[in-house]
């Protein structure tokens, strides 16, 4: 059940109504009711994984349990272990088993020899490297003794299979999300019109933004050849667009769906390309992801401890299994890799940590130097972009090679409303870079006006809309 | 919560109201499908049935031919939907000699629930009255047609309806009428090249469209109805772009159907030199004139 789609316009409401009216006396018969339409909602797309998502419950709240039980090194390592393999031996087989395959069969083809393995036609399960990492989350945090286990199962399986952020998080951790689940939600009217404002501004994103973007993306990429070298980095910026439409979209009808349910999701996304540097953007895009490889892989790792090589070397881990995580395949790990070297200057400059601040806080308009910043550092993103769109390697070194041609001097042949309007957003953006997100308008004090915004993004919902298109980062 | 569910109700009352209208205006106003449905359920002794997508929507005028004949193809009509309508009336076609059906470059390779039909099955279920295996009891879809279709295509087909007074774009006997200009030789190498474009879906699969239409050739067998399998004639600028081999591989299934079949006859107008630019609207369309020419070629075939 897709987010844009009338089924989850009638589902989300049934849930709504059912939620506060019928369930709400007793918060175990409202967990169980969620759990229930957690996999009703998952089940609308292939209800056959279902007994993926109820095994990594099951093994991890059986681990969290007996974690709790022991105080034993070697005892609490093994379960770890059990639940680190079940969990990764899960998402390995399904998303990076062909990936393997080939790529050790083109490696021994290079020496000449044929590798006699066979790649399996595996269905990837929607949702599977989000709810995955949040149930690992949850087991190394009880076993790093962060947290408690939970003992109520029913909590457990809320939370892992919660349906606004199942499928395309944000990744929750059990610390914020957990508890949740086993206290008494509060209807809120405020963070309800609040969840509202989210789910509105999530579908013009997503309708409005990525699925417009993605007719020109799909032309361009699909039939590059024959674009002029300007067509093309347009083709790179309207996927930069598309993705950010598409991802920060789900993330805003994710968060404003639970809000809806009385809960409270951690922020995803924070105009991202409104970032000075790389490390601003990094703790402005996919924030749920980003922390969690910080907390579960580079800390492990060292951190920024020892020596500045060790230190580099901690990074590039990171971008890289971050590009692993993306997808199975060798483009994901190349955008990994082009941000990870953008990032190591920074590391080396002391500068990663910098802009921690708002833009040129209140000030209408950014100075040259800003503008000069958020210009640069999109233009990597939007390049490491195209290695994240290709079909393959080649695909995307030769969309480069018609990028960096004398034609990129062209004038583009691209829409220039579309152009136009991509502009228009994000100087809205600029001008709610305080704000939690672009529709919070509190400060409008004339509510006929607030509401004439609505119906503003309503109609353009509507009527400007492209074509339904999948989300992206279903497929991760 | 009740104040939200109140502002919630109103916020939505003017969309509501829209949204009745528009399906106020899709069910009351004739177009094509409901047109389509009252003609062929009220002519019952027609002796040639008419089916595919818009080349023959366009391309074959039944007032042409010698034998009282209904166009029963429309726009992106595809094999699944063609097979659908044939099982619907051919035990109430008491007459039906020949079924004529268009194979076309992308009849055998497309899917079905593709961005063309993707709608439009709704419309067939509730407009000509079909038994829609791809719409489920369950869908939304299949109890709004407003739901079925972005909302501009509606605003768009209400402001068409506005400025020509109707939504039928075929005369009585299913031709579609409002194809009657042509264009010269550079606008027309440009549209193949945009056709073409749009017509490539990559796909060589032919196995579930050849057993459709295996399947309606055995039905019309049963029946002793003669198939006519054409295809349709374009201008040659849009041929040559369009994959060779996939080319080979249609003419080879259709001459295979008719090789296997006893009531199936190919009538290849694809490359046919008697069709000349001034007989097309666009590189994969004929006009009124080319559908007279192509239509009184047909109907050598029905006279043999």
């Amino acid at each position: 059940m897709l987010f844009n789609t009338i089924d989850f316009a009638i589902f989300m409401p049934i849930i709504f109504l059912l939620y506060w009216f019928v369930f709400k006396k007793n918060i175990k018969i409202q967990n169980v009711f969620l759990v229930i339409a957690s996999y009703f909602f998952y089940a609308c797309w292939d209800w056959r994984f279902l007994g993926l998502i109820f095994l990594s419950s099951i093994v991890d709240y059986l681990v969290g349990m007996s974690l709790a039980k022991t105080e034993l090194k070697s005892k609490r390592k093994a379960l770890l272990l059990t639940s680190l393999i079940v969990n990764l031996g899960v998402l390995g087989f399904f998303k990076y088993y062909n990936f393997f395959i080939e790529s050790f069969q083109e490696v021994f083809s290079l020496f000449g020899r044929s590798l006699e393995s066979s790649t399996l036609h595996i269905l990837l399960p929607v949702g599977i490297s989000f709810y995955t990492f949040q149930t690992l989350s949850y087991t190394i945090d009880i076993y790093r003794k962060r947290i408690e286990p939970t003992n109520n199962v029913v909590s457990f399986f809320a939370f892992v299979s919660f349906f606004p952020q199942l499928v395309a998080g944000p990744i929750e951790r059990a610390s914020n999300l957990l508890p949740q689940f086993e206290r008494k939600r509060q209807f809120n009217y405020a963070k309800s019109v609040d969840g509202l404002r989210l789910i509105l501004i999530g579908l013009f994103k997503k309708m409005v933004i990525a699925d417009n973007c993605a007719l020109a993306v799909n032309e361009i990429f699909g039939h590059y050849p024959e674009y002029s070298g300007s067509t093309l980095f347009f083709g790179a910026f309207f996927f930069a667009f598309q993705i950010y439409g598409d991802f920060s979209g789900y993330s805003d009808i994710a968060i404003g769906s639970a809000r809806l349910l009385g809960f409270d999701l951690m922020q995803n996304f924070n105009s991202p390309y409104l970032s000075r540097n790389l490390g601003e953007f990094w703790r402005r895009w996919h924030i749920s992801l980003s922390t969690w490889f910080r907390d579960y892989v580079y800390i492990p790792l060292g951190g920024n401890k020892g020596s500045q090589a060790k230190w580099a070397r901690n990074i590039f881990i990171v971008f890289l299994v971050s590009g692993l995580w993306h997808g199975a395949n060798w483009t994901f790990i190349i955008w990994g890799f082009i941000h990870a070297l953008f990032f190591i200057p920074l590391i080396f400059g002391n500068k990663n940590a910098k802009f921690k601040d708002i833009a040129d806080q209140n000030k209408l308009l950014p100075s040259i130097k800003t503008v000069l910043q958020i210009g640069s550092t999109f233009l990597v993103v939007l390049l490491a972009w195209v290695f994240f769109r290709a079909e393959n390697v080649t695909h995307a070194l030769l969309y480069f090679k018609g990028i960096f041609s004398i034609s990129l001097f062209s004038f583009p042949t691209v829409s220039r409303g579309l152009v136009l309007f991509l502009i228009i957003y994000m100087i809205f953006e600029w001008l709610q870079r305080d704000r939690k997100h672009l529709l919070e308008i509190d400060f409008i004090n004339s509510r006929p006006l607030r509401i004439a915004i609505y119906y503003v993004i309503v109609f353009a919902i509507f009527y400007f809309s492209g074509d339904t298109q999948p989300f992206i980062y279903f497929q991760f | 919560m009740k104040k939200l569910l109140t502002y919630i109700s109103l916020f939505l009352i003017p969309i509501l109201v829209v949204w009745i209208l528009a399906e106020v205006f899709y069910r009351t106003v004739p177009n094509n499908y409901t047109y389509k449905h009252q003609q062929i359920s009220n002519n019952k002794d027609i002796e040639v049935l008419i089916l595919g997508d818009s080349h023959t929507f366009y391309g074959i005028n039944p007032e042409w031919l010698s034998l009282k004949a209904y166009n029963l193809s429309n726009v992106s009509q595809t094999i699944y939907f063609d097979q659908l309508l044939l099982e619907k009336h051919i035990n109430n076609l008491n007459s039906l000699k020949y079924v004529v059906l268009a194979v076309e470059y992308t009849t055998l390779s497309q899917a079905d629930n593709t961005q063309e039909d993707i709608w439009r099955k709704y419309f067939y279920a509730s407009q000509m009255d079909l038994e829609v295996p791809l719409v489920t009891w369950y869908n939304p879809k299949k109890y709004s047609l407003v739901f079925s279709r972005k909302f501009n295509y509606t605003w768009n087909t209400y402001k068409d309806y506005k400025v020509k007074g109707t939504l039928i774009g075929c005369d009585v006997n299913g031709w579609g009428n409002t194809y009657s200009s042509t264009v010269d030789s550079v606008e027309m190498k440009r549209l193949a090249r945009v056709v073409a474009k749009k017509h490539e879906d990559g796909s060589m699969n032919f196995s579930l469209n050849s057993e459709r239409i295996q399947q309606m050739i055995d039905l019309c067998k049963s029946k002793n109805i003669e198939i006519l399998l054409v295809n349709m004639p374009s201008v040659p600028e849009y041929v040559s772009l369009l994959n060779s081999e996939k080319w080979k591989k249609i003419d080879s299934v259709c001459k295979q159907l008719e090789a296997i079949n006893t009531n199936v006859t190919r009538i290849d107008l694809l490359n046919e030199k008697q069709f000349i630019l001034e007989d097309f609207q666009d590189a994969d369309h004929l006009n009124a004139k080319g559908a007279k020419k192509c239509t009184l070629t047909i109907n050598q075939y029905l006279n043999k």
